[in-house]
This record gives C-alpha cells, structure tokens and sequence, in this order.
C-alpha cells in the first residue's frame, strides 16, 4: 500500500512530500491485489513539448507517484559560454529558451552591462521592451495552442500559428530572424528599427484583440476543456514559493510578483501594465493568468510604438569586451517566468562561470509533486499548464 | 532587510560567517558544514524564496552559491561556501525543496555530493560523463571529427 500523501492544506509544516522514488509495489493483501505499473510517457510524446521523459508510476488509471527525466538536450551552453567573447554568448542563449530567445538574450547583456557599467540608450531600452513583448506574445501562443492540443482541442492551434506567423514576421523585420535573434546585444540592440516597421505592428494590433478573443473563446469557452482544467493541478501558495515557481505559474498560485514591476529594467518602469493574479492556482487560473499576460503585453507594445524615442539605438561597446573581475546577476520577466542570467567575471574577454537561472527548469520540478495522485489525463494537462520549454531546461 | 538583519539571523543559528556587499549585492561566506543550519535560520527568518542554486570551479575549489530572496521586501542574499574538489555539502531540499535540481545538476557536473538528497540521481548527463563544468575538463573532447 503506498503512503497517503501529505494534505497540503492541512500540514501545519512543511507542505511537500519526500519523494518517494518509483516502486512497483502490490496494491495490499487482498485477492484481488495489482501490481504497479510503470510507465514510460516519452521521451517522444506530443504533450511532452519536447523531450521530456515523464516515469509514472500508475494504479490503473491514476499516478501514484512521478518523476521528471530531463537531459535530452543537453549542450552544456553554460559551459560553451566559458570559451565564448561576451557578444558572442547570444548566439548560445537563443538555442536555450527556443521560443523566447530575446529574453535570455536581455538578461545576459543587462548582467554583461551592469558589471561593465554601460550606459544603455533610451531608445535602446525602448527596443528591447517592444521587442521582448512580440516575443512573449510569440510564445504565449505556442503555449495556448499546444495546451489546447494537450486537452484535446485541436483548432485553436491553428488559430495561434495564424497570429504567431504575423508576429515573426515583425521580429524578421526587426532582427533579421524569426526564432535565433542574437538581436540584444550587451550595449543595446545590434540594429535600429527599420523605418515604417510601426505599420505592420499597428495592423497586427488592429487584429489582436479579436483574434484573441476569438481563440479564448474557442478554447477557453468550451465546456469540455473548462472542465479539464477547474479544480486540477492545484499548486497552493506555499508549494509554489518553496518550489521556486515562476512567472505565470506563480501568479496563479496567488503570489504576486512580476520581474518587470518589481525589479524594473528596460523600458518597463515609464509603462503603464497591470499584473494579472489569481488564487486558485489550478489549471484554468494558469490559463487564465496567461491570457490575460497576453493582453496586457498588447497593451504595452502598442504603447512602446506610440512613444518610440529616438536616439541612438546602441552604447559604444569595445570590439571585445573585458567587464571588471567580479558577479553579476539580472533577471528579466521572459513568457516563463523569472529569467536570470549569473556572470562571474575574472577580467577577461570571455565570462569566467555563466549560470542560466531557468524559470521552467524550476516549474517542472514541481512535477513530481503535482502529478501524483491526478488521472493520466490530467498528468497531461498540468504539464502542459506549466508552459516548460525543454531547451532551457537541459541548457 | 538590512545586512545587519541577516547577520543577527546567522548569529543566532550561531553560524559563522563573513560578510561582504559586493556589486551583486549582499555576499555573506559561510563554511559548508554550516549551510543547512544557516539556511534553515534564513528560511524561518523571512528568506521565503531559493531563487537559485550553482556551483563554480575557482581553480583551487568549488564554490557554492546559493541565491536567496525575501519576497516581501524584494531584498536579495547571496550565500557562499567553499567545498573541496569532490567534497560533500548537506542537502538543503527540506528547507528549500526547490533545491532538489540544482543540487542534482551541480553533483553531477562539478563533482561534489549532497548527502541527504531524497534522489541523487543525474539529472542532464550519462552515467560516466565527467564533471563538465571543472574547469581541468576542456571544451573539446580527445577526439575531433575531422571533415576532408
């Protein structure tokens, strides 16, 4: 007989379980006892989103308990990145977080710039805050439509690649690329915004909201997925502190931090942005904290081009750099969460030790956690409900 | 929270320590025998938050940092320890289980251990990779694919 888990609201101290690892122990004595079977959910598996590798340990139907094998894409970046100049570690870093590559490409030059003691433009600022928005954007909706897929919805997927496509193609005229950037650059950005790239953001903004809304409405609004995702998954507020959560999965769990309110950068402090939160911390406050995540990135963006500065769009940076011997750590707000970027530098040209604080290698360890006891199906929906990216997670 | 603060919080876990404000912040060095005492002390003082967890080869040891916030106050606390090549720090998850990961990671890539870990398995590598991230293991393996 496995153990009763821990009642996480009703345990006065600690509120997690020892993981208890994998046993395919008999069920009891009685004739008609079970064995436990393991089982094997990827590496190869759509609702993976990757290669993760997710061993349940299964009664039947439900799962008695879970661990998270990850490593499948390990490139040792952080190690690459000891050999690398520091305009060169962008390159790494888009190929960490695929899907939001302007984040941790910001975190490492706000580190790089504020051991060097750089002086950013404003107008650089402004850049990287309307760029790193589209990206959220970008990435939010590889989550929604991947996350109706895990639920078992399959048109919202084809809406959001419609409005993503519009999305990359802005950030293909900005950056030159559509996923790999190496755009932000320690100093600024590598180029200045091309001329008259405000039109196809103000055309994609004109269309925003009601292709959004029509997408929630298709997935958010249906009955089957609403009853997938209420009352499952629930992280409660202390679990996600103790776990290091992250980003949205933190705000649905009632915590309310947010990056870029809280330890501004960039463009951020003269915005005007609210901080969605939600309390229930279950599978639908997660979607909802991120929809709503979406809309006010909307609202930035179309404030960013409205107030564009001009300006210089880089610092004048040494060919190669050599910040002063010493630590620094930024963070940015990336679609994941809490995104920091730990330098140690020895005054060289290349970063002594870079340490990628990844906000999804800190979400899906509450997997092990929050998956045992739920049904297959909904050990489904709470993975994807933690939005992971596995690049950033094996690094 | 002022360092002072955090100083009386280590004093009374009777944890011996130096401190030091840095650029990155409040650094306060504590021996490794110390750190499940001192972040336990830290963690009931108000430090709710492990933000992260890593461990660097300086050449003559490894050097641990672990990256605290108090969320409340917004106010950051690096701790650091030194171990020796190959040496043992006491795992921290009860305290923080955030831990959990980052131990596994930094066990496994510069060869130090975590007696009290519930799951001392790899986490990135194959059993048999060497210490990636010591700085004696070069970037390049002995054997490179040449293309003619």
């Amino acid at each position: 007989m496995s153990e009763p888990r821990l009642d996480v609201h009703a345990q006065p101290g600690p509120c997690w379980s020892v993981p208890k690892g994998l046993r395919r122990v008999p069920k009891g004595l009685d004739e008609l006892a079970t064995e436990h079977l393991v089982l094997n959910m990827g590496p190869q598996h759509p609702s993976t989103h990757g290669v993760l590798h997710v061993l349940l340990e299964l009664d039947g139907e439900e799962v008695q308990a879970a661990e998270a094998s990850v490593g499948y894409l390990h490139r040792g970046i952080e190690k690459l990145a000891e050999s690398r100049k520091y305009h060169q570690v962008g390159t790494l870093l888009d190929r960490s977080d695929y899907l939001a590559g302007l984040h941790t490409e910001a975190a490492f030059a706000m580190a790089t710039e504020r051991l060097a003691e750089i002086e950013v433009p404003r107008k650089a600022e402004w850049i990287r805050a309307l760029t790193m928005e589209l990206c959220r954007l970008a990435s939010h909706y590889v989550w929604a439509g991947t996350y109706g897929m895990d639920a078992g919805a399959m048109a919202p997927f084809l809406y959001i690649m419609r409005d993503r496509e519009m999305i990359l193609d802005i950030l293909e005229a900005i950056t030159g690329g559509r996923m790999m950037f190496n755009y932000i650059r320690p100093g600024g950005v590598f180029a200045d915004l091309p001329a008259g790239i405000d039109q196809p953001i103000r055309a994609f903004l004109s269309t925003f909201e009601t292709y959004l809304a029509e997408m929630d409405a298709l997935l958010g609004g249906n009955e089957i997925f609403q009853a997938r995702m209420h009352g499952v998954g629930v992280i409660s507020r202390e679990t996600a502190m103790a776990f290091g959560l992250a980003g949205g999965t933190l705000r649905a769990s009632g915590v309310d931090f947010d990056v870029r309110r809280d330890m501004p950068y960039a463009a951020y402090p003269e915005l005007d942005f609210d901080v969605p939160v939600a309390t229930g911390g279950d599978c639908w406050d997660r979607y909802v904290v991120r929809i709503e995540e979406m809309r006010q990135a909307a609202r930035m963006i179309r404030q960013l081009v409205d107030g564009m500065p001009e300006g210089d769009f880089t610092a004048k940076v040494p060919k190669v750099l050599r910040p002063p011997a010493g630590e620094m750590y930024a963070a940015v707000e990336s679609p994941r969460g809490e995104l920091g970027i730990h330098i140690v530098s020895d005054g060289s040209a290349t970063p002594y030790r870079m340490r990628v604080r990844s906000p999804a290698y800190y979400n899906l360890a509450i997997c092990d956690e929050a998956l045992a006891g739920s049904l297959i199906a909904d050990a489904v929906v709470i993975l994807g409900s933690l939005d992971i990216v596995l690049g950033e997670i094996d690094r | 929270m002022p360092a002072s603060a955090t100083e009386d919080i280590l004093r009374s876990a009777s944890v011996a320590h130096e401190a030091g404000s840095e650029a990155l912040g409040t650094v306060m060095r504590i021996g490794p025998g110390d750190v499940r005492a001192a972040l336990g002390a830290l963690a009931a003082g108000g430090f709710d938050q492990l933000v992260d967890m890593f461990a660097t080869d300086t050449g003559e040891a490894i050097e641990v940092t672990y990256h605290l916030r108090a969320l409340a106050k917004l106010e950051s606390l690096f701790i650091k320890t030194t171990v020796a090549y190959d040496g043992a720090i006491e795992s921290v998850w009860e305290v923080y289980p955030a831990a959990l990961y980052p131990e596994r990671e930094a066990a496994e890539l510069l060869g130090i251990s975590f007696p009290g870990h519930p799951n001392p398995k790899r986490l990135l590598t194959v059993e048999g990779t060497e210490p990636l991230l010591r700085k004696s293991i070069a970037i390049r393996g002995p054997e490179e694919v040449q293309f003619s």
